[in-house]
């Protein structure tokens, strides 16, 4: 045999290794339901619950930050997260969250926001100047 | 109906949009006359009017930035691009960074490079202009597309930065003339963006991709003309040109997100960063391939292929940031802009086009039938090209998990743990790499003596063993095996480099170049491995303060901590204490002093970083930036994660104190009653007839009547007189504060019906304090490494483009 030809199943055997490996390391993505289910770190999507509490009180645990998530199939969860409240949370219009159900918590090891942050967010800002008495 | 609007500037954006379609245009015509300029040798008639064309081309470019940079810089806010990234507080420096802010600027940068990267070769090309300036003008021709804007049977063809604000948005206020007096300020630029090395990171990145289509056009005009071999010395120069530019650019990013972002490190496997590095990875594979087949007649078609993909990467890449599919893996991607139809066919024109010339010239191509020697130099340069190459396959495969979804229907999650995943193979391949760049060096082209090559392998292996067993001692990472390997092998390629400098110095002065990136790129792994595998967060939280229960489950590292002002808190060997926060701009810096104290308590280091952040008091958010103490062996990284909102501060102004307090509780008392509160008692002692007011005279008919108090606490008793005052017809009244105790109290009124008198009792919330921050700290050990062995690197490059320019000259 060649060792052209032996290179090539080489490269084709680690290539194909490399596939096998990203479907094995990637996740899915799910509900509340199957995340209680699955007993495995996955992915949620789904929205904040803005009428419920969020929870941050760095004067009491700088790293405890929790909120309630509906997720894409109306299923509410409470979730917790291990760290700070991030930047702009509140307005958030889809959460992307990774981690694992447990008494019937969802304790995320990562929170992905899409907010329609200011920065893209197109929506004319107007403000009125119209002739104000001075005070 | 046509409203005629007051206040609007309509000239520049015509005069720009006039110059995006000149600049089509242009690019249009000197694509058909330099192809007829290569079809026939002898005429210079299309060539001249091709060279006009593209001159015309570059020109109308620097006149859209012109017009654009007008715009934002006078803060015309009735156009869209500038109301979008700009605001009239930004700093004139920063407005550059707006300009890149966008999509239409980006593709502006990415245009104006490729326009002047053409006008070079007009210069310098010579045999090889027509054919290569085709290829050159197709491409701008696809760039140009991306800002014009136009809509053509329905289809939108590309975005225009000229479009006005009240054709991009629909909104009531647009029907109203005077509706730019209602628009005061544009949105403003991103504050992450607002740092300098974002006004030269895009600049650099850009021009690194856009000289990516040089060595492209090279190829393509080897085959299109059947000068196969001939283009791989200009290929080479050119290919060494986009790898130093664009690895700079990359580096300047992960710098720059060191420096600015606070997700606490320089590289994360984010889709945006890996789009930016597989481009460049193919071509330093197709660089070395090249040199290979320059040397050796081997691997034509390899060099030949590394190059044309490197360029269909490229627009890959771009296909992957700017079409909003990498939509909810990424935090950087840019929006959609609905161009994701145009970029997909800029990219498969360019496939097409080269896969059309290789088949139609496979049967010329200078491909050797039979095998290099297992033991020649071409050989392990193939092998290294071909590790690279696997490198590629896995980031490209991973990050485009959300590109098979589209196209299968599927619903892949990318890796829960990206870092770990991409770690996990690019560490193994980077152990090879190392390898491959140390013990090739000793090999010649062709034949070898391989005793010389044995010895000079084995000494540099004994010292670079030595070596390694010192560094990861010193460093902690014996713990991982890999580690370890990555460690010598990179220490082993240092040295076997080294050793070839040396010779270099001796004499041999043309392998220097090589030597010398070779170098900085082991330092780059070295570095990057420690600092990645090393960093330790040091702000843990293991006070315990408030850990819930369901909280003390798991066993996460709490990184971050709350530092109260001027209350020192030890983390490791640093004393650290909040100090305040002073306000500048639009940013506020918290001061952070960390102290290090010898054995004795002597002061022996003291430092104070200031990271800041930037507050949106009605976004309710905070965006923050890191402070980092570089040292020469570490650094240390701090970052706000939390701090009291500004606005909650501000109450004094505008408002009543009293919303520093809870609701006020009203008593009605008589002398000798007590009242309680929540920290302990106030016993009504007795009324004072005999006030005097400081600055206020009273007359005989004003009544003045002093409230004596005694507030007892825990802590001891504490006397008080708040005043009532009858003037006039007026009841006044003038409470007493008690900082200490978080009181207020207030003699309110007095009720002769009743014969009571009134006490009202404000109490501070207990959660009141405002002096605090939440932060995170990280030292980054031997990140220096990483940043110097990028300088080496680039000087490596810049060393190796001096030689096969020489060449090319020469030749």
């Amino acid at each position: 045999m060649k060792r052209g030809s032996i290179i090539g199943i080489i490269i084709i055997a680690i290539a194909i290794g490399v596939i096998i490996s990203t479907y094995a390391d990637s996740s899915t993505y799910g509900s509340f339901a199957e995340a209680k289910e699955a007993q495995k770190e996955l992915h949620v999507v789904g929205k904040l619950n803005k009428a419920k509490e969020l929870f941050y009180n760095p004067q009491k645990d700088a790293n405890y930050f929790s909120f309630y998530m509906v997720d894409n199939k109306g299923t509410e969860c409470k979730v917790i997260f291990n760290g700070t409240k991030p930047q702009d949370f509140e307005r958030s219009e889809q959460i992307v969250l990774t981690g694992e159900m447990k008494n019937n918590s969802f304790y995320a090891t990562k929170i992905l926001m899409k907010c329609p942050s200011k920065y893209t967010q197109d929506k004319v800002e107007v403000t009125e100047t119209k002739a104000q008495p001075n005070i | 109906m046509d409203t005629v609007f007051a206040g609007e500037h309509l000239l520049p954006g015509k005069i720009g949009q006039f110059f995006v379609v000149l600049s089509f245009g242009s690019a249009l015509l000197s694509l058909i006359s330099y192809y007829f300029a290569s079809t026939n040798k002898l005429d210079t008639a299309w060539r001249n009017l091709g060279r006009i064309a593209y001159s015309l081309n570059l020109a109308s470019v620097v006149a859209t930035g012109c017009c654009l940079f007008y715009i934002i810089y006078n803060h015309y806010f009735e156009y869209h691009y500038a109301w979008a990234h700009s605001s009239t507080t930004l700093p004139v420096y920063y407005i550059i960074s707006c300009f890149w802010e966008g999509q239409e600027g980006s593709f502006w940068l990415w245009t104006f490079w490729q326009g002047v990267l053409g006008m070079i070769l007009i210069f310098t090309a010579r045999s090889w202009e027509r054919s290569v300036m085709v290829t050159i003008s197709l491409s701008q021709v696809f760039l140009a597309s991306m800002l014009l804007g136009v809509e053509i049977w329905g289809i939108k063809i590309g975005s225009s930065p000229f479009i006005l604000l009240r054709n991009a948005i629909e909104a009531p206020i647009f029907s109203r003339a005077n509706y730019l007096s209602l628009i005061p300020d544009g949105n403003g630029l991103n504050p992450l963006l607002q740092n300098y090395w974002m006004v030269i990171h895009p600049p650099t990145l850009f021009l690194g991709f856009a000289s990516m289509v040089v060595p492209f056009a090279y190829g393509i005009a080897g085959l299109y003309t059947k000068r196969y071999a001939e283009m791989v010395k200009p290929a080479i120069a050119w290919s060494l040109f986009a790898v130093m530019i664009l690895g700079t650019g990359i580096i300047m990013g992960s710098f720059w997100a060191y420096e600015a972002l606070n997700f606490g490190g320089f590289w994360a496997w984010d889709p945006v960063e890996n789009a930016s590095i597989i481009p460049w990875i193919t071509l330093i594979a197709g660089v070395h391939v090249l040199i290979a087949y320059k040397n050796s007649g081997h691997s034509y078609f390899t060099a030949l292929f590394l190059i044309i993909i490197s360029f269909i990467l490229v627009l890959y890449a771009s296909f992957l940031t700017r079409s909003g599919i990498l939509g909810e893996t990424s935090v950087h991607a840019f929006t959609d802009l609905g161009m994701s139809g145009q970029l997909l066919f800029y990219m498969l024109a360019f496939v097409v086009l080269a896969t059309y010339l290789i088949v139609i010239n496979w049967k010329n191509l200078p491909i050797t039938k039979k095998d290099e020697d297992t033991y020649s130099r071409e050989f392990w340069l193939f092998i290294g090209a071909i590790t690279l190459t696997i490198s590629c396959i896995q980031i490209i495969v991973t990050t485009s998990i959300p590109v098979f979804n589209a196209v299968f229907g599927s619903k892949l999650a990318p890796p829960t743990n990206p870092i770990a995943h991409y770690n996990k193979w690019q560490i193994a391949i980077a152990v090879v790499i190392a390898f491959v760049s140390a013990f090739s060096q000793f090999l010649k082209y062709k034949k070898n003596d391989m005793r010389k090559f044995y010895i000079s392998v084995a000494v540099c292996m004994v010292v670079a063993a030595l070596l390694t067993s010192v560094a990861v001692y010193l460093t902690g990472i014996y713990t991982n095996f890999m580690y370890i390997l990555l460690t010598f092998a990179a220490l082993f390629s240092i040295i076997a480099n080294g050793k070839l400098l040396g010779d270099a110095v001796k004499g041999k002065w043309k392998l220097a170049g090589s030597a010398v990136a070779h170098i900085g790129f082991a330092l780059i792994l070295v570095g990057a491995l420690i600092a990645a595998a090393t960093n330790k967060v040091i702000s843990i939280n293991n006070t315990g303060v408030g850990f819930g229960d369901e909280f003390a489950k798991s066993n996460n590292p709490q990184e971050n901590i709350i530092l109260y002002k001027n209350t020192p808190v030890k983390m490791n060997e640093y004393m650290v204490t909040y100090k305040g926060d002073s306000t500048s701009g639009v940013n506020t810096y918290y001061k952070v002093n960390y102290q290090v104290l010898d054995a004795k308590g002597a002061l022996k280091e003291d430092f104070n970083l200031y990271p800041n952040a930037q507050q949106n008091l009605k976004m309710k958010q905070i965006v923050a930036s890191p402070d980092t103490k570089h040292y020469l062996l570490h650094d240390i990284y701090t970052h706000v994660s939390s701090v009291p909102l500004k606005e909650e501060e501000h109450n004094h102004d505008g408002h009543s104190d009293d919303e520093n307090y809870d609701e006020p509780i009203t008593h009605q008392v008589v002398i000798g009653d007590t009242v309680r509160y929540k920290e302990g008692f106030i016993v009504v002692k007795g009324i004072n007839k005999n006030v005097k007011i400081q600055n206020l005279p009273l007359t005989a008919s004003d009544v003045a009547i002093g409230l004596q108090l005694e507030v007892v606490t825990p802590q001891g008793k504490t006397q008080a007189e708040p005043i009532f005052l009858i003037k006039g017809n007026n009841k006044l009244d003038f409470g007493k504060k008690l900082d200490e105790q978080g009181l207020k109290l207030r003699f309110s009124n007095i009720l002769p019906n009743k014969n009571k008198l009134e006490l009202t009792v404000y109490q501070k919330q207990k959660t009141e304090r405002k002096d605090w921050i939440v932060m995170k700290a990280i030292v980054f050990p031997y990140i220096n490494l990483l940043w110097g062995g990028t300088i080496i690197m680039v000087i490596g490059f810049l060393l190796s483009i001096f030689r096969r320019a020489k060449e090319l000259k020469v030749g």
